[in-house]
Order: C-alpha cells, then structure tokens, then sequence
C-alpha cells in the first residue's frame, strides 16, 4: 500500500534522514553537486541554442549566469524560489538515493518516486518559466487547449506538482530507510 | 480564426512538451531555424527569417541595415513573462540603447499564450496601419493591464483606450479586428516566427553589425542583451 506524509511524525522522518544523510560531508557534497547540475538543467535546457552560441563562443559564456532565477530577470520571485526549491529537493533526493544505495537496499517504490520527481521537476519548471507555450500543446493533445485559462498560476501547478512529486519522492527514501542507522543514528525515533 | 489551420504551431508546441518530458526543457529550440547557432556560419540579418519584412514592423530607434544591434523580439500581448520584459527589460533598452542610436527594437506579434491574444494582435496591427505612435501605446496598455483582458471584452476595452487616449478612430480599428482587416500582416509575423522556430515567448534574436548573433526565449535581463550584442 502507498503511504502517504499525512502525520507530523511522517516530516519529522524526512527531516531526520535528510540531516542525517547530509550530515555526511560526502553526501552533502553529491547533494550540492545533483542541486548545481538540476538547478542548471532547468536553467539552461529552456535556452538551448543561447547556450550552444555561449559554449560556442559567439556570446560571452558569463551571459548564461543571467539566465538563472535571481541573477538575470527570467524568472518572477514566485517562480525562480519554485525552481531554486525544487533543484534542491533533487540535490536531496539524490543525496538519498545514494545513501540508500550504497547502505541499505534500495526499495522499488522509493526508486520510482525519485524518477518521477526528477522528471515532473524538469518538466513543471520548465513551464513554469515559458509561458505556457507547450502546456497548451500538451492539453492540446487531449483536446483541450482551453484548459489552459483554467490554469491560474501560468503553468506553475507543474512546478508545484514536481515538489510535491519530490517531497513524495523523499518521504518514500526515507521511509525505506525506517528502522536502519545512518552513521549510527537511528532513522526513526518512534518505537 | 484559426491562425495555422494546419496545425503546425500546436505539433511544434507538442513536440517541444515531448522534449521537456526527457528533461530537455519545454521551449522548441529550433535546431534548423536559429540561424545556424553554434555552427560559427552566422546568417545576415536579410537572409534570416525574422529579417524577412522587418521594414514593415513596428519599429524603435534607428534603420536596421544601419544600426549597430538589432533586437526583433516576438511577443504575444497575453503572455505573463512578455508583461515582465516589457516592464522591466525593455525600458533600459529604449533609454540604453535605441535612445543613443545604438539598436535597433523590432516587435513582432505572434498569438502562442491566451486566447485574448489573437483578437489583440488583430487590433494591435490595425492600430499600426494608422498610427505607428498608438501602436506601443496600445501594446504597452495590453501588457500593463493583462491580467484585466479575457476574450469576451479585449476588442470593447481597446477601443474604449484607444478612444481615450490615442486620435485615432478607436471604432474604425475595433471593427477591422474583427473582420481580420489586417490578417496578411499577422500571418506574416506568425510565418516568420514558424520559420524561426519560435515556440515560446518572449523569443528576443540579437543581430550585431547586420549578422546573427543569437537567440534568447523568456524575459531576459538587459545585461543579456547587452552582453550579447557586446554594446
């Protein structure tokens, strides 16, 4: 059965793993590196051939940086937090997935909620700061472009819904990880 | 009005979401149609396909064949981050750029975002027919006030703003946006944009010296801009 992080209990669990797990200098280190490189994916994919001309040459590379949430303008506050938020959830989320593969065994269901949250994290980002240009394609698909007016946030419920995905993503490491030790701490404090 | 009966935008915009499901982003961009990025053989800003009947666009600053940087944005009225570089990109380029002499500002109009944007567009070009002045002030009123436009009253509040603050015939314009008066002159922005594989907007090309130098989605910075254009 999928459980789900409805007791305060359930948050403290995540919170006590992820400092536990990031306590760790090395996973803390692979958690700010899958953070730099989501935070940048998110960033640069939406601009591939500004990129491509930067790597290139034909601008100068130091003009990529003001496409990132509170450096250059692309982003609206709500928008470039949501993105900083969720590049750090995957920084997180990997940090854990590491952790639990390299300490424990990795359970299917926890493996899984990680993939879809790193995939919605991209995915809903990327609308978020487009304009809603694909997401109306995508609601195009199922005929219903219009939906896209319902949408008041612009897109940003995918941003939104990639959080939760990783949040869910997070809670399900961490639950796998109930009952073990990081670094001779108990994960959970509950008999 | 179906601006693309074939569909062709939609399948681009559909494409590019399946693209962002792999991780790549949610923007089409556009491999054939950015001008040869990052392949060092950069086309002129004649041959480009958003140079295509840039004379006839609305237009700040100096001649395009003269000037140092041209900037050709596409924009969509309707859409959120077009209203953020308007507000807070476009300014410093006037004042920075266009005001000296330095660029060039092209706009080009295309409908991707909300359904309001399309009757707009449709005024916006019959407004430019008459006035090119009226023209940015109504393409200012949009973004200003677009979270006040839906496509039940975008044609009665441009006419009654229009009538309020432009001479021109506020009437004369409303009536040819909806008759589609001025639909050769959109269907060339959004046949430009097609060819440039626009699919998100703002969508801003940079030219320096007559060639291309690159192409930027989103409400980009004018520190971007400038150092882009080197200016």
């Amino acid at each position: 059965m999928i459980s789900l992080p409805t007791r305060v209990a359930d948050w403290r669990l995540m919170g006590r793993t992820a400092r536990l797990v990031l306590g760790g200098p090395g996973y803390a280190l692979v958690g700010l590196a899958a953070a730099a490189v989501a935070l940048t994916g998110l960033v640069l994919s939406q601009n591939l051939p500004f990129t491509a001309d930067a790597l290139a040459g034909r601008v100068p590379a130091s003009a990529l940086l003001e496409l990132y949430p509170f450096v250059g303008t692309s982003y609206s506050l709500l928008t470039g937090s949501v993105v900083v938020l969720v590049a750090l959830l995957v920084g997180v989320d990997i940090a854990l997935v590491a952790y639990h593969v390299r300490e424990h065994r990795l359970s299917a269901e926890g493996g899984g909620g990680s993939l879809v949250g790193v995939v919605l994290g991209t995915l809903g980002a990327g609308c978020a700061a487009c304009g809603s240009a694909v997401l109306a394609g995508l609601l195009s698909l199922f005929g219903a472009a219009g939906v896209l007016t319902l949408l008041p946030l612009d897109g940003l419920e995918f941003a939104l819904l990639s959080l939760a995905a990783l949040v869910l993503s997070i809670y399900w490491l961490a639950d796998g990880m109930r009952g073990g030790e990081i670094r001779g701490c108990p994960v959970d404090l509950q008999k | 009005m179906t601006l693309d009966p074939t569909g062709r935008t939609s399948r681009r915009a559909i494409l590019a979401g399946g693209v962002s499901l792999l991780g790549a982003g949610c923007l089409g961009n556009g491999e054939s149609g950015d001008g040869g990025s990052g392949d060092g053989d950069a086309p002129s800003l004649a041959d480009h396909p958003v140079g295509q009947n840039l004379a006839a666009q609305p237009r700040l600053g100096p001649d395009p064949a003269e000037a140092t940087g041209v900037i050709v944005a596409f924009e969509d009225p309707s859409c959120p981050r077009c209203a953020a570089f308007e507000e807070v990109t476009v300014p410093k380029i006037k004042s920075e750029l266009v005001d000296p002499g330095d660029a060039a500002y092209v706009v080009r109009t295309v409908p991707l975002v909300y359904p309001w944007g399309e009757p707009a567009i449709h005024a916006l070009e019959a407004t430019y027919a008459r006035d090119a002045g009226a023209f940015w002030t109504l393409l200012g009123h949009y973004f200003a006030e677009q979270d006040a436009f839906g496509p039940d009253n975008v044609l009665d509040r441009t006419e009654s703003f229009l009538s309020t603050e432009t001479s021109i015939d506020a009437s004369a314009v409303v009536a040819d946006a909806e008759t589609e008066a001025y639909a050769s002159a959109v269907e060339t922005d959004l046949a430009a944009s097609e060819a440039a594989d626009v699919s998100g907007t703002p969508t801003v090309f940079l030219f320096r010296d007559g060639d291309y130098r690159t192409r930027v989605t989103g409400s980009v910075s004018f520190n971007l801009v400038t150092q882009a254009l080197g200016l």
